[in-house]
């Protein structure tokens, strides 16, 4: 059963000349930030802000939010910044962390000090995600990215460290060392927030969530490469022990709703705003800078199958907006076609959590409101009450593809 | 494994712990050649010619090519430790010769400086470890090793080995070999960025006579650093070479090795 629905944004930074972008060849990293306006970015911030407390208050039960590094396709470099606003600005529903980019950082103890303040300022309303990071943070963080995995490995364990074992220790491992670990400010949940785990489906986070026992949250993949996510997710938890069940299971899917299906397909193009894509466009070295995907990684049957389907995920290659709709990477319609094709994507994956990627792009604050209440009148009443059938959806996508 | 066309072989070595891949050709004394930070792609005219004079040593530093590659070699102190043991388990004769190009340069001026009888004569080849003054030195993180290929050359179009070795049968599998290699260097060289804040101050204590060679249009390491070597090291001496790029080796492979052997072999 889908248990909470979350809605996402990723506060693009629209208004950047896109024909400057085509001339450079890429929209990020090394795009000329001559092209940042801070008042737009003022006007922009108030609008996404004003959008998250609106599906706060209606009926989602919190928001995703998350970080990326030069780039226009986020205004937000910092997790824990956006975080700590939503602590105060919204009343009710989590705040879902998705995540803080742990190899980058020289002092993880720093992101267990302010997840641990957020928590306490939302009164335990947050969920904490870690991920890797695009290629692209690496470089504008000019981290190694050979060590990348693991220093995400070991930053984890400080920081859950920092948050369960009783203070002062000393930290001595490989990337990170402390004289003393004792950070005053603890989280409010305990042992601490929840930990999950997002991705595009890179079988290495994959197993590492599944051993770790933490929910592991597809990020928007076409819906066909799903069964390789989880039978992975399956396999490694039966070996450490466990069964997984809906609770392990998180799904992120692009969502445009509107009153008829004609207009949410127009509106939907929002999500390809950026050059015609959804995450912008790098060169490959950008995405996978030396060493950040293992050799073993590259040759896995499962990451070839990854790389190799039709992705709008970073690194995939190009897609156009049909083939997007085609493979479930984003749906659109009037709340009732949304509903059923949510519920095929609900057989196949059967979540326990959903978020709803609802606005992106130029679509405009109305068009999101619109969006914003049909699917908290509606969708996610319909999913919440729907009870997936995995035989089903399994049968339905080895038929349709 | 062993290849032969008659001027070199190559094989797999243990060498000081690691399993070694070593290309070798000629006969006479000992010459060690340390390649740099993108890989060795192969016998290169310029050690054919070299083995004339010198049973010449071409290993794939540890982590490069097929050489095994060990978690603890992370930085080019730890390489420079690990090449003296090389030189010590092969046998090789001390003091000898070495060339060491751009990284491997840096390299040998590494161990030279702590281990004064290893090596009779250096010769730096647009060696990284010291920062220009005015200038960058190109990154190759930022660029794909296609780029870095062409940006080694002065002018990759006229450049034989160029088009022998990166040019129209370049195949996956090479692409994956120079992708590993960029690992490899990664971790030697990521931060501080191919320069050693150390290093300047530590050539001044070099012992061992030393050549310098630039290529005039190196746009990877600007030849404004050959004068920053050369005045570093007592005694060094320095030689540019016009229309050529980084790789001076491949470029220039007849005017570098009359240069090295006008260096090394002084009376032949």
């Amino acid at each position: 059963m889908v248990k909470e629905v979350f809605f996402f944004t990723e506060m693009g930074y629209t208004a950047y000349p896109q024909d400057d972008a085509r001339r450079h060849g890429y929209n990020n990293l090394m795009f000329p930030n001559e092209h940042f306006r801070p008042e737009r970015a003022r006007e922009l911030y108030a609008m996404y802000f004003d959008e998250l407390l609106y599906c706060t208050e209606t009926g989602f039960d919190g928001v995703m939010i998350n970080e990326h590094h030069n780039n226009p396709l986020s205004m937000m470099p910092s997790v824990n910044v956006i975080g700590a606003v939503l602590a105060r600005t919204t009343r009710k529903g989590k705040i879902v962390f998705l995540g803080n980019v742990l190899p980058i950082h020289e002092n993880p103890l720093r992101v267990a000090e302010e997840v641990a303040m957020i928590d306490i300022l939302s009164g335990g309303r947050v969920v904490c995600g870690f991920v890797r990071g695009l290629g692209q943070e690496s470089l504008a963080t000019n981290v190694n990215p050979v060590y990348n995995r693991e220093r995400f490995d070991e930053a984890h364990n400080v920081i859950i460290a920092a948050w369960t074992r009783p203070g002062p220790f000393r930290w001595e491992g490989r990337h990170f060392e402390y004289r003393v670990v004792n950070p005053w400010m603890k989280p409010l949940q305990k042992p601490h927030p929840a930990i999950w785990i997002p991705g595009v489906v890179s079988p290495e986070s994959v197993r590492w969530a599944a051993e770790h026992k933490y929910p592991y949250v597809a990020l928007a993949p076409p819906l066909h490469v799903i069964d390789e996510i989880y039978d992975l997710y399956d396999e490694v938890a039966q070996r450490a022990g466990y069964t997984p069940t809906s609770e392990q299971r998180g799904y992120a899917i692009r969502v445009c709703v509107a009153d008829t299906d004609e207009e949410a397909y127009e509106q939907g193009r929002h999500f390809f705003w950026q050059l015609g894509t959804s995450f912008g466009i790098a060169p490959k070295h950008w995405l996978q800078p030396p060493g950040y995907v293992s050799r073993e990684a590259k040759a896995s049957r499962r990451e070839q199958i990854r790389v190799g389907a039709v992705n709008i995920t970073p690194g995939g290659p190009p897609l156009s907006y049909e083939e997007a709709h085609a493979t479930y990477q984003i749906v659109s319609g009037n709340p009732d076609t949304v509903i059923r094709k949510l519920q095929h994507i609900i057989d196949v994956v059967d979540p326990g959590y959903m978020i709803l990627w609802g606005r992106e792009g130029l679509m405009s604050h109305e068009v999101a409101i619109r969006g914003i209440d049909l699917m908290t009148q509606e969708v996610i009443p319909a999913i919440k009450a729907y009870r997936a059938d995995r035989e089903q959806g399994r049968r339905r996508l080895a038929s349709t593809g | 494994m062993t290849e032969t066309d008659g001027a070199f072989t190559e094989t797999f070595v243990e060498a000081a712990g690691l399993r070694i891949q070593l290309r070798r050709g000629g006969d006479g004394p000992p010459l060690l050649v340390l390649h740099g930070e993108l890989g060795v792609p192969g016998w290169l005219d310029a050690y054919a010619q070299l083995a004339r004079h010198f049973t010449v040593y071409v290993p794939s530093l540890p982590g490069f090519g097929q050489s095994s590659r060990p978690d603890w070699i992370a930085s080019v102190r730890d390489l420079a430790a690990w090449v003296s043991w090389f030189v010590r388990d092969l046998k090789l004769g001390q003091p000898l010769p070495v060339i060491g190009f751009s990284l491997g340069g840096w390299v040998a001026a590494e161990i030279a400086i702590v281990n004064p009888g290893i090596f009779s004569k250096l010769v730096l080849v647009g060696p990284a470890g010291v920062a220009p003054a005015d200038g960058q030195i190109w990154d190759y993180f930022l660029h794909s090793t296609k780029e870095a290929f062409a940006q080694a050359f002065a002018d990759p179009a006229t450049a034989k080995e160029y088009a022998r070795f990166y040019g129209e049968g370049w195949t996956p599998e090479d692409d994956r070999q120079a992708e590993w290699n960029r690992e490899m260097a990664a971790r030697l060289i990521w931060k501080p960025y191919m320069r050693s804040h150390t290093l300047a101050a530590l050539l001044g204590g070099l012992a061992t006579p030393t050549l310098v060679v630039w290529g005039r249009q190196d746009a990877i390491i600007p030849v404004s650093v050959c004068d920053r070597y050369v005045r570093a090291i007592p005694g060094a001496i320095s030689r540019v070479l016009d229309r050529c790029g980084h790789l001076p080796e491949m470029e220039r492979p007849d005017e570098f090795v009359q240069t090295v052997r006008e260096f090394l072999l002084p009376h032949a």
